[in-house]
């Protein structure tokens, strides 16, 4: 076993420790063991820090990867499905490198946050525990190399994120929160699972080499069709975990959980779990699946957006930015951007945990105050969060600089490139819904910036009854003191600023790239380089082309043949023209193509998305900055759009109208069915056998007891009868005998004559 | 003498057919117990007279083996019988076999 295997295992099962010590134990401990947390997940970030090292920095090898397995289950021949042996195992190459360092920081930084932000909470140890079993779940993603073992770590992470969405249970709302957030996620994993069984039906194994493998030896015995239906169904997995469009509703509900889990779980990791499985699973997604989940990105990205610049609570507009920016990295896997995505996916998970992190840090000085139109004036109270926060915001809306943008323009030239390549006019739809969203992204942070940390505080303007939440002493103040509110938020201790510090500076450009303009440049995009397709026209291509060339009769489909020809030229001298630069030599031409474009695309993607990030700020500058543009007087001039808006696009109404209200009919016509026709059989069947039993009953008691009575009574009888021959008299019998023999000899006699 | 019938079996035969029968007429009448143990003595004198018929009949010695032990036996039951008949009349007081009916129902 490769070294690196063994440590990761350690990192694997740290978390896991950590939550069994402090499930059962933390009553016992001192400070309810908040210190074994954070302990053992710097045990395990300093391990995943030392394999991160060895693998990017010493190794810097784009084909690295250690694998390693055993057999789990092995059920042997089972009859029907054929051999059925489970394994499970470990990968390691520099994408789970990457991951495996990401997320114990985070979880890390978090742990450390938490134990300010939750100090007296009454179930602070329990807190703890769930963040350790999370951490272990999200790590044993990252780490599995089969399908079946993702799939339980999958479960695992729904498991705990529920558990920590529901963490506050009292309140209905965090109980409605879980259980929405479960119940969405569990359209997708059926999905996922759907497709996990496409592929064992085929191969009769979980493991992403093995069918990767049989993939690109074309062993896929049933349609195309199937394979694009697989992997759609795999995607669905991740539109489950990471709230894209079709099932996205869970994930701003989810915000009712402690904002430290918001970080961790529903901005950085958890979500871009789905963006990893997708990642992982890359390379088996035929063009037709890309292009629905390049759509399905972008459309998400763009509704997000729209939603999120209208919302007040300060966590919903970053849960909406976050499904917004989980668009863009799936719009970038569906494009072919695979390098982008990911990077985008990595440094998304340090601004986005850095922004919710600040966020935390306002709403514990504000005493849970979430409505950002009740706060302003917090930069002077706040500097570090401040600081902090800003710098954050820069990179999620994308400006040079900072890491966000490098991430950002990658996807953003991979879709111009995409739309290049395919050629359609529908597909301009995904770069341009991206560029759009890019401004609003801008314009939403800049009216958060602005309405949270700028101007004069507004916490006295809160209406006093329209307080749901928080502390009853809190609207006090509010109602009867201007300044007293805003003189009680202070700046948060250092447990919960250090955190935010390490976060702000991992969204600089310089982390991951020398060149601020280029993130290709980067030791990120040179490491994590997009592999070759097992599926997909490359194949066909090669089968064909011989046989078209040598056929004379086939004259009419030369042009085709010779763009065939040039299209594999010049996807040849790209292939010499990228390994003279060393850089990264594509199999397939499509993804060759693409690549190419999305370099072409790449300066063009920085004019657009630099001008479109400046539009939005600077129009969040004239709305509430210099309010040119009075934001209320315009949303009563565009109240429906506003409040179509407001209302997050009505998708919670429309799933109630829908699917809630179909699932309650669909459940109402069962029970009917339930209480009509199967309590209707039974008590049928009920009612025969009480019938069938009372003709038992009446046949024993007059044919069976009648036999035994009639036996007994004609014995009786007889007995009656002989009893009067029974005198006594002796010469009774001897006249009897007589008469018996007397009847003999007639007898005897009477056959003799005859 | 020639004209009278000599002796033969079928005399035998009628006279032991007309003991019989006068030994079923006491047996069946006579309420006397000790009446009925004679008829039963004629009926068996009846069966040694047809043995001994058919003995000098047939010849050969078996016919009158067979009565003589007939006779033993006879004289042997009627021990038995007289016995019989005197604790009957212990316990009923009487030697009348029609009284004598308590194992009757």
């Amino acid at each position: 076993m490769h070294s690196l295997i063994q440590l990761s295992i350690v990192v694997l099962l740290l978390p896991l420790l950590s939550f069994v010590i402090l499930i059962f134990f933390n009553r016992r401990l001192p400070r309810r063991g908040d210190f074994i947390g954070v302990g053992i997940l710097g045990t395990a970030f300093a391990i995943s820090a030392y394999i991160f090292w060895s693998v990017i920095v010493q190794t810097y090898d784009p084909a690295f990867r250690v694998a390693w397995d055993f057999t789990w289950i092995d059920l042997g021949k089972v009859p029907g499905i054929g051999p059925l042996q489970i394994k499970m195992g470990i990968v390691i190459d520099n994408l789970t490198a990457i991951m495996l360092a990401m997320v114990t920081l985070i979880s890390l930084l978090v742990h450390l946050y938490s134990t300010g932000y939750m100090a007296g909470d009454k179930n602070y140890g329990r807190y703890f525990a769930f963040l350790g079993i999370f951490t272990f779940s999200m790590l044993g993603i990252v780490l599995s190399d089969n399908l079946f073992s993702i799939y339980i770590f999958w479960e695992l992470v729904g498991l705990s994120s529920y558990l920590l969405i529901g963490f506050f249970f009292e309140k209905d709302s965090a109980a409605d929160a879980q259980k929405k957030a479960f119940l969405a996620n569990r359209v997708g994993d059926i999905g996922m699972w759907l497709g996990i069984l496409i592929l064992y039906s085929q191969f009769h194994t979980f493991s992403f080499e093995q069918i990767y493998a049989n993939l690109a030896a074309g062993k896929f015995a049933m349609s195309n069709a199937w394979l694009t239906a697989a992997g759609l169904l795999l995607f669905m997995g991740c539109v489950g975990k990471s709230a894209q469009f079709p099932l996205h509703i869970w994930l701003p509900d989810a915000m009712e959980g402690p904002t430290p889990v918001s970080a961790l779980i529903h901005a950085a990791t958890m979500v871009a779990a789905g963006v990893y499985f997708v990642a992982r699973i890359f390379v088996l997604l035929t063009p037709d699946a890309l292009h629905v989940i390049a759509f399905i990105g972008a459309f998400t990205a763009f509704m997000a957006a729209t939603i999120a610049i209208t919302q007040n609570d300060i966590k919903r507009v970053l849960a909406y930015s976050t499904v917004s920016q989980l668009g863009y990295m799936v719009l970038g896997l569906g494009v072919g951007a695979y390098s982008a995505a990911l990077f985008h996916l990595v440094t998304h998970a340090f601004f986005k945990a850095c922004l919710f992190l600040g966020s935390g840090a306002i709403i514990h000085a504000m005493h849970h105050e979430q409505d950002m139109r009740w706060m302003g004036g917090l930069r002077k109270h706040m500097p570090w969060t401040f600081a902090t926060f800003t710098l954050a915001t820069l990179a999620l809306a994308g400006l040079p600089l900072t890491s966000g943008f490098m991430s950002k323009d990658a996807i953003l030239a991979g879709a111009i490139g995409f739309a290049n390549v395919e050629g359609g006019g529908v597909y301009y739809l995904i770069p341009a819904l991206g560029f759009f969203s890019a401004m609003l992204t801008a314009f939403y942070m800049g009216r958060q910036i602005w309405l949270v940390f700028f101007g004069e505080s507004r916490t006295h303007l809160k209406p006093a009854d329209n307080h749901h939440h928080g502390h009853d002493a809190h609207s006090a103040h509010g109602a009867h003191d201007d300044h007293h509110g805003a003189h009680e938020v202070h700046e948060v201790s250092w447990n919960m600023r250090a955190p935010l510090v390490i976060l702000a500076v991992l969204s600089v450009f310089i982390v991951y790239s020398p060149n601020p303009l280029d993130g290709a440049e980067g030791w990120f995009m040179k490491m994590i380089r997009t592999p070759a397709t097992v599926v997909g026209p490359a194949n066909h291509n090669c089968a064909a082309l011989p046989a078209q060339t040598t056929s004379p009769l086939m004259a009419e489909a030369l042009p085709a043949v010779e763009t065939h020809v040039a299209t594999d030229a010049h996807a040849v001298s790209e292939v010499e023209h990228a390994a003279a630069k060393g850089e990264h030599a594509f199999a397939d031409p499509r993804q060759a193509e693409i690549a190419h474009a999305a370099h072409a695309a790449h300066f063009p993607a920085i004019y657009i998305s630099s001008i479109m990030v400046v539009l939005g700020i600077s129009f969040a500058g004239i709305v509430f900055v210099f309010r040119i543009i009075d934001p209320d007087k315009t949303a009563e001039a565009i109240r429906p759009l506003y409040l179509f808006s407001l209302n997050k696009w009505y998708w919670d109404e429309i799933y109630q109208a829908t699917f809630i209200k179909g699932s309650v009919l669909l459940s109402k016509i069962l029970s009917w069915f339930d209480t009509n026709v199967i309590d209707g059989i039974v008590n049928g069947v009920a009612v025969l056998v009480r019938n069938l039993a009372f003709a038992n009953n009446s046949f024993d008691k007059y044919v069976v007891d009648g036999l035994v009575n009639f036996t007994a009574f004609s014995v009786n009888t007889t007995g009656a009868v002989l009893r009067k021959l029974q005198t006594g008299k002796v010469q009774t019998y001897v006249a009897l005998l007589l008469v018996v023999l007397f009847g003999y000899f007639v007898f005897y006699f009477t056959r003799l004559i005859y | 003498m020639e004209h009278l019938i000599p002796i033969g079996l079928n005399h035998y035969l009628t006279i032991s057919a007309l003991l019989l029968g006068f030994g079923l007429f006491a047996v069946m009448t006579r309420k006397n117990a000790i009446v009925v143990l004679m008829g039963v003595e004629l009926i068996l004198n009846a069966a040694n007279i047809n043995f001994l018929a058919f003995s000098k009949y047939n010849g050969g010695i078996g016919g009158v083996m067979f009565s003589l032990f007939v006779i033993v036996i006879a004289a042997a039951e009627a021990a038995i019988a007289l016995a019989i008949v005197i604790n009957i009349f212990k316990i009923f007081k009487s030697v009348d076999i029609s009284s004598v009916d308590t194992m009757k129902e």
